[in-house]
């Protein structure tokens, strides 16, 4: 297993015209190794098994994006076993007045949901103090022999079986990734134990008994939703 | 002297530190939930259930100084009940803020909500007694949670669709080949384990081998 020493975040891609400023405040203030990829599922990984998401607070304040940020938790509830949402003050533009944004009753609902459904909350007044805050998170995961120590670069044979790993449904980004460098082949990884796929992706025993369930599982092409020769 | 136990709470109620009678938390809950009051909470001001109680730290509290963090360690060391520590976070108070946020979350990994005011803490307890109650009675009658959006459900999707996902991303896979290959091996694992000689039963030489040697 190579393992890596300096504290590594992974970021999605889509950060980099929303978060630009936690991006260079990770690298430049915080020495912290930011590997932007297509995660898709959470905003940043900063451990093997924490995904945080980043929220502006007036998102959080009206109902609107409510179904969006639901579908969101559950999906990261089935890939992660540790999530934080960290909720950040919008920023003002020069000369605009801060805003007086008020506290709703939708809001605490919200907060008593997330409170409830385990998700750690974290509050942040600007884009370089959420990087302080995914800088802490790391290095607390870090303490507690989580973190993220595998090369994140990817390419050639390893690239090929990173995207065969992410089609394997709820695996996270960093599962799959944990899986190229500890199997030499996918045919390894298919015969491994259950307690080798808890080492090797650095997942949950439970989440290693749904692997090796799909890996198993006997396809049947009527089960398809439409015929596969029809769609290009 | 009782510091941090857990005490019985009737359905639907709040049990209030006694500390807190009259307050503008207290005029506020009253109406909104059944709040009692009662002595010998110690540390706790506020208990939910029986389970889940609030810890208050006001303006005052983190201007004074050290106290309040020797209260919480104490409480997080003597006590097995969900915390939740509600901060007073004010013009005066903001800039101690990160630092309780760092020690309450971060190393102690309990629960911490800013609010404004006592009248903001009322409504936020509101919602979260809210939480609580409907979470203890989805729990007796279907050991579900349903009814927190953001818990896990269990997922019930076909794995078909997904299998035949996977099998396309081997290199020189795609639809056609994938279902010829799951129609003659079935499962992934079997796909995988298969000879040479039985992948070119199905596929041309040169992409048995790429498959073999995936």
């Amino acid at each position: 297993f190579p393992r890596e020493s300096r504290l590594c975040v992974l970021v999605d891609s889509r950060e980099i015209s929303s978060g630009a400023e936690v991006i260079s405040s990770l690298k430049a203030v915080h020495g912290v190794k930011v590997q932007v990829c297509s995660l898709s599922s959470s905003d940043y990984i900063v451990s093997n098994r924490l995904a945080v998401e980043r929220r502006s607070l007036s998102e959080l304040l009206t109902s609107a994006n409510r179904s969006k940020l639901t579908q969101r938790i559950q999906c990261l509830h089935r890939m992660f076993e540790r999530i934080c949402v960290i909720v950040e003050k919008d920023r003002t533009k020069a000369g605009e007045m801060s805003r007086f944004l008020q506290r709703t009753q939708y809001y605490d609902s919200l907060l008593s949901a997330l409170v409830r459904a385990g998700v750690r909350i974290l509050f942040s007044s600007c884009q370089e103090e959420t990087a302080a805050l995914l800088k802490d998170l790391a290095l607390v995961e870090h303490r507690k022999n989580a973190a993220i120590c595998v090369p994140t670069e990817v390419e050639g044979h390893k690239r090929e079986m990173l995207n065969f790993y992410l089609s394997i449904p709820n695996l996270s980004y960093l599962a799959a990734l944990n899986m190229c460098h500890s199997f030499r082949s996918v045919r390894e990884m298919a015969n491994s134990s259950l307690q080798d796929l808890v080492a090797g992706a650095q997942v949950s025993p439970q989440m290693a008994a749904e692997i090796h369930r799909y890996l198993h599982y006997s396809f049947e092409e009527q089960m398809l939703p439409e015929s596969p020769y029809v769609t290009g | 002297p009782p510091t941090a136990e857990s005490i019985v709470v009737p359905f639907g109620h709040v049990i209030g530190n006694e500390k807190w009678r009259g307050s503008e938390i207290a005029q506020k809950l009253q109406g909104k939930v059944r709040l009692v009051f009662e002595d010998g909470l110690g540390l706790v001001d506020f208990h939910l259930s029986n389970r889940t109680c609030i810890l208050y730290i006001s303006e005052a509290d983190l201007v004074a100084g050290d106290e309040f963090k020797r209260r919480l360690v104490r409480f997080r060391n003597a006590s097995s009940l969900g915390g939740i520590i509600i901060v007073e976070r004010t013009q005066i108070s903001d800039q101690y803020f990160l630092a309780v946020q760092k020690l309450v979350v971060l190393e102690l990994g309990m629960v911490l909500l800013p609010v404004a005011n006592q009248a903001e803490a009322a409504q936020l307890i509101t919602q979260l007694v809210i939480f609580c109650i409907s979470g203890e009675i989805v729990r007796e009658q279907s050991k579900d949670h349903s009814s927190n959006p953001f818990l896990r459900k269990q997922c019930s999707q076909l794995a078909d669709p997904a299998v035949f996902r996977t099998v396309q991303q081997i290199p020189g896979v795609g639809k056609t080949k994938a279902l010829l290959l799951l129609q003659q091996f079935g499962s992934i694992h079997r796909l995988c384990n298969a000879s040479v000689k039985e992948l070119e039963l199905v596929v041309g030489q040169a992409v048995a081998q790429q498959i073999h040697s995936f």
